[in-house]
Formats: C-alpha cells, sequence, structure tokens
C-alpha cells in the first residue's frame, strides 16, 4: 500500500521505508546520520531494526542520544533476516502500526533490516520506498553481480567512500557500472562516519517519499 | 473427512510459509538448546510431545475452543484477558501477544470481518492478541469449524518447532521430516480426546517456560521466544 493509499483512511499514515544490505555496509551508521538530519528538517520520526541475532542495533540507536529510545523498536529475524522484510513481513508491519499507535504523528518510519546478501528485498506490503547499502570495501564488483537488491532497490547507497583509495577502488567507474545496472536510476555516494553525502539522501526521502517540495 | 475446500484451506493455513511471523518464535526451542537441554532428534520428539500435552492441550486449545464459541468481541477479549492472567512468563505472554497480534493483522487485512472488528479493540488494551484465542478468530473468519480449528493450532505449532530446530541446527531436513511424523501421531492422539466442556485453561512445562523466559536476558538470540 503506497502512501496515497494509505492517506485515504481517516488520518495519513506514516510512510515506511527500509533499509537493507549486507553485513557491515553501514545500515546501522546510515540510520544515525538520517536521524538528526531528519528530524532538524521537522520530520517525525520512528524506527525499526532487524538484528539478525541479538538487538545490538536498537540498543545502539537506543543509546545514541539521537531519539527518544521509546521510538526504536526491535523486531527478531528468526534466523531469517530476508523473510521478515520479504516473504513475511507482518512481524515488522505490527510494529509500525503499533509506532504509529503509540506516536500519532509520526511521517516516517525507518525500517532497517538485519545485515543479509545481495538478494534481499523489501516487500512493498512493508515499505513504501527502500534504500539498499553497498560499501566500498566490499570491492566495486558488487553492482556487476546484479544482486536483486542492487538492482530492484529504489536507492542505491554506495558507502564508506573514503575507502575507495585503499582498497583499489575506482569509485567513480563503481558508480556508473551501478547506474548501468539500474537503468540510470539513483545512486547516491556516503561516507557516512564523515556524514558525506547524508544531505543528498534526506532530500530523495523528503521528495520521493514525503512528497515535500 | 473434510471437504476438499475445508482440506485445502487447512493447507494454506497450516503451510509454515503462511505470513503471519511464526518463523521468528521459538517457544522454548532456542533457549533450552542454548542451555544444552535439547540436543538432537530425540529431545526434539520429547520437547513436542510436552509442548502439545501439557501446553497446547490443556492451555491453547481450551483457549481457542471458548474464543470459537464467543458470541461477540467482548466475549473474546474476556478470554483473551484470561489468557494474559493464565500466563506467568512475561516472555511467553509477550511472545503469544506479538504472534497473536500479527495473525489478526493478516487476517483483518484479508478483510475477515471477525478479526476487523477485534482488531480494532487491541489499540485500547495491550493485554489482548493472544495466539489461541485470534486463532479462533482467524479460522472463523475462514469457515473453518472447531476440529478444523484445532487441527490447524496445533499443526502450526508443531511446525514451527521443528522449523526452528532445523534453523539453529539441532537436526537436520530429514530428521524433520521424522519428528514431523512423530508430531503428527501425537498430535492425533492428543485430538482424540474431547476436551470437557468446563476445562479450565492450564498449562505445566516449567522447562520450556523458563528458557522461554530466560529469552530476554540473552546476548544472543535470534528468535522471539
Amino acid at each position: 500500500m503506497n502512501p496515497l493509499q494509505r492517506a485515504a483512511g481517516s488520518r495519513i499514515a506514516a510512510a515506511r521505508v527500509g533499509i537493507g544490505g549486507p553485513v557491515g555496509s553501514g545500515k546501522t551508521a546510515l540510520v544515525e546520520r538520517l536521524i538528526p538530519a531528519l528530524m532538524a528538517r521537522g520530520v517525525d520520526l520512528a524506527i525499526i531494526t532487524n538484528d539478525l541475532v541479538t538487538a545490538e542495533d536498537a540498543e545502539r540507536i537506543r543509546r545514541s542520544g539521537l531519539i527518544d529510545p521509546a521510538r526504536v523498536s526491535a523486531v527478531e529475524a528468526g534466523a531469517c533476516p530476508h523473510t521478515v522484510i520479504r516473504e513475511d513481513p507482518t512481524l515488522n508491519i505490527e510494529a509500525a502500526d503499533d509506532l504509529e499507535r503509540r506516536f500519532p504523528g509520526v511521517e516516517l518510519i525507518l525500517i532497517e533490516s538485519g545485515g543479509d546478501n545481495l538478494a534481499s528485498t523489501f516487500s512493498r506490503d512493508l515499505t513504501d520506498f527502500w534504500m539498499f547499502v553497498i560499501d566500498v570495501g566490499g570491492g566495486d564488483d558488487i553492482p556487476r553481480k546484479r544482486g536483486p537488491g542492487v538492482i530492484r532497490c529504489d536507492t542505491l547507497v554506495i558507502n564508506k567512500t573514503d575507502l575507495a583509495p585503499y582498497v583499489g577502488v575506482d569509485l567513480e567507474r563503481m558508480r556508473q557500472q551501478a547506474l548501468a545496472v539500474r537503468d540510470n536510476r539513483p545512486v547516491l555516494l556516503t561516507n557516512c562516519r564523515k556524514g558525506e553525502g547524508i544531505d543528498a539522501v534526506v532530500s530523495a526521502i523528503e521528495r520521493d517519499v514525503l512528497f515535500r517540495a | 473427512m473434510f471437504e476438499t475446500a475445508t482440506a485445502l484451506a487447512l493447507m494454506q493455513y497450516g503451510d509454515s510459509a503462511y505470513p503471519a511471523g511464526g518463523f521468528a518464535f521459538s517457544w522454548g526451542v532456542e533457549g533450552l538448546a542454548a542451555d544444552g537441554l535439547l540436543d538432537g532428534q530425540a529431545d526434539l520428539d520429547a520437547f513436542i510431545g510436552e509442548h502439545l500435552a501439557f501446553r497446547w492441550n490443556c492451555m491453547d486449545r481450551p483457549l481457542l475452543t471458548r474464543a470459537h464459541r464467543a458470541d461477540d468481541p467482548a466475549a473474546v477479549a474476556a478470554i483473551d484477558r484470561f489468557a494474559e492472567a493464565s500466563t506467568p512468563s512475561a516472555q511467553m505472554r509477550d511472545g503469544s501477544r506479538r504472534a497473536g497480534r500479527a495473525l489478526l493483522g493478516v487476517s483483518a487485512r484479508l478483510g475477515g470481518p471477525l478479526c476487523v472488528r477485534y482488531r480494532a479493540l487491541l489499540s485500547s488494551d495491550v493485554r489482548l492478541g493472544h495466539l489461541p484465542v485470534v486463532q479462533a478468530l482467524v479460522y472463523r473468519d475462514a469457515a473453518l469449524d472447531l476440529r478444523a480449528a484445532e487441527l490447524v493450532s496445533g499443526w502450526t505449532l508443531v511446525n514451527g518447532l521443528v522449523s526452528a530446530a532445523v534453523r539453529l541446527g539441532v537436526i537436520g531436513h530429514v530428521e524433520a521430516q521424522q519428528s514431523l511424523e512423530t508430531a503428527r501421531r501425537a498430535l492425533v492422539d492428543v485430538l482424540a480426546e474431547p476436551l470437557p466442556d468446563d476445562l479450565a485453561p492450564s498449562s505445566f512445562t516449567p522447562l520450556i517456560d523458563i528458557a522461554v523466559s530466560r529469552g530476554g536476558s540473552r546476548a544472543v538470540r535470534l528468535f522471539t521466544t
């Protein structure tokens, strides 16, 4: 269900944005950068994490001081990180519904998946928009492998751009190859450690998800 | 025997792929395995037998039966609150509610009228949404009679336990099928005994309850329960 369909109900539902990607690509770091950036732009926000074997990501965000800990929910993935966002996203949907019940003004819910592989994708029943995060350290051949996550996401984020010279990656060539396999759909570059490229991600969310000018 | 349409509905609702979050609940398998108390197929078969005999048959089944016969949402809610009050373990209560609310959400989105009405009550009472109570509503919406509803409820429990054991490496995929066959026989035996109408829901599965209750304190955990 997209935001316009849900808005046809009695109140405007929160938009739901998925953030997926391989283990260690920087999904939690991206969320940690997006929280203050989105809040600075006045977005009423909540978070769901899908940790694989611990509640570490949820606790990391709760303790970050960036957001009210009550606005961070953890959903266990039962050893199946892709199942909980694709084949059976009901627990995430219920967690999102619960956040909307507890925080009626919430506009945006970020749903961070557990670390998975290049085949993971989000159900459209769960998310209105989803991003896939890969990182330069994984090698510049990741886009060429054409995993469904890389190909089908609404926005591909290539993180850890600062590592490119140290791992022998031609960053511009990696970006061009990503654009080529994605038929020129959005590819954004970030360095979450230093906050580089975050404004472009926030602007994409504002424009394509929240429909703000 | 069930008619073809009912049999197909049983397969749909009893399928482990039915999207109701069941894959995230181990109901004690993970905890007992972590403590070395569940290791291999024989242990798993005994564990499933204990679940069926001393929890599902005397707790979940009577709750499901009452909810299946309940006249209105208020009566269902009373049964739901009884389920909450009758479950001492906070983790078990929370797991039952999370599993139930997930199942209810799917059925409500599919337009099940009983589920739509009952889901509207949930925001007003955090105690509501226990799995066996919700199963009764979902299966009533699916036009399953009580016997069919019991069958799906028992089978989804068994299927979930075996699936969790496979993912945790307790058993392999072939052993899983053997365990399911063993569990099928156990479920047949349990269902052969009709429940007395006045049976008060109760359970006695101390090891399972402790294993689930300790889940929140485990540093490494794959499952909700």
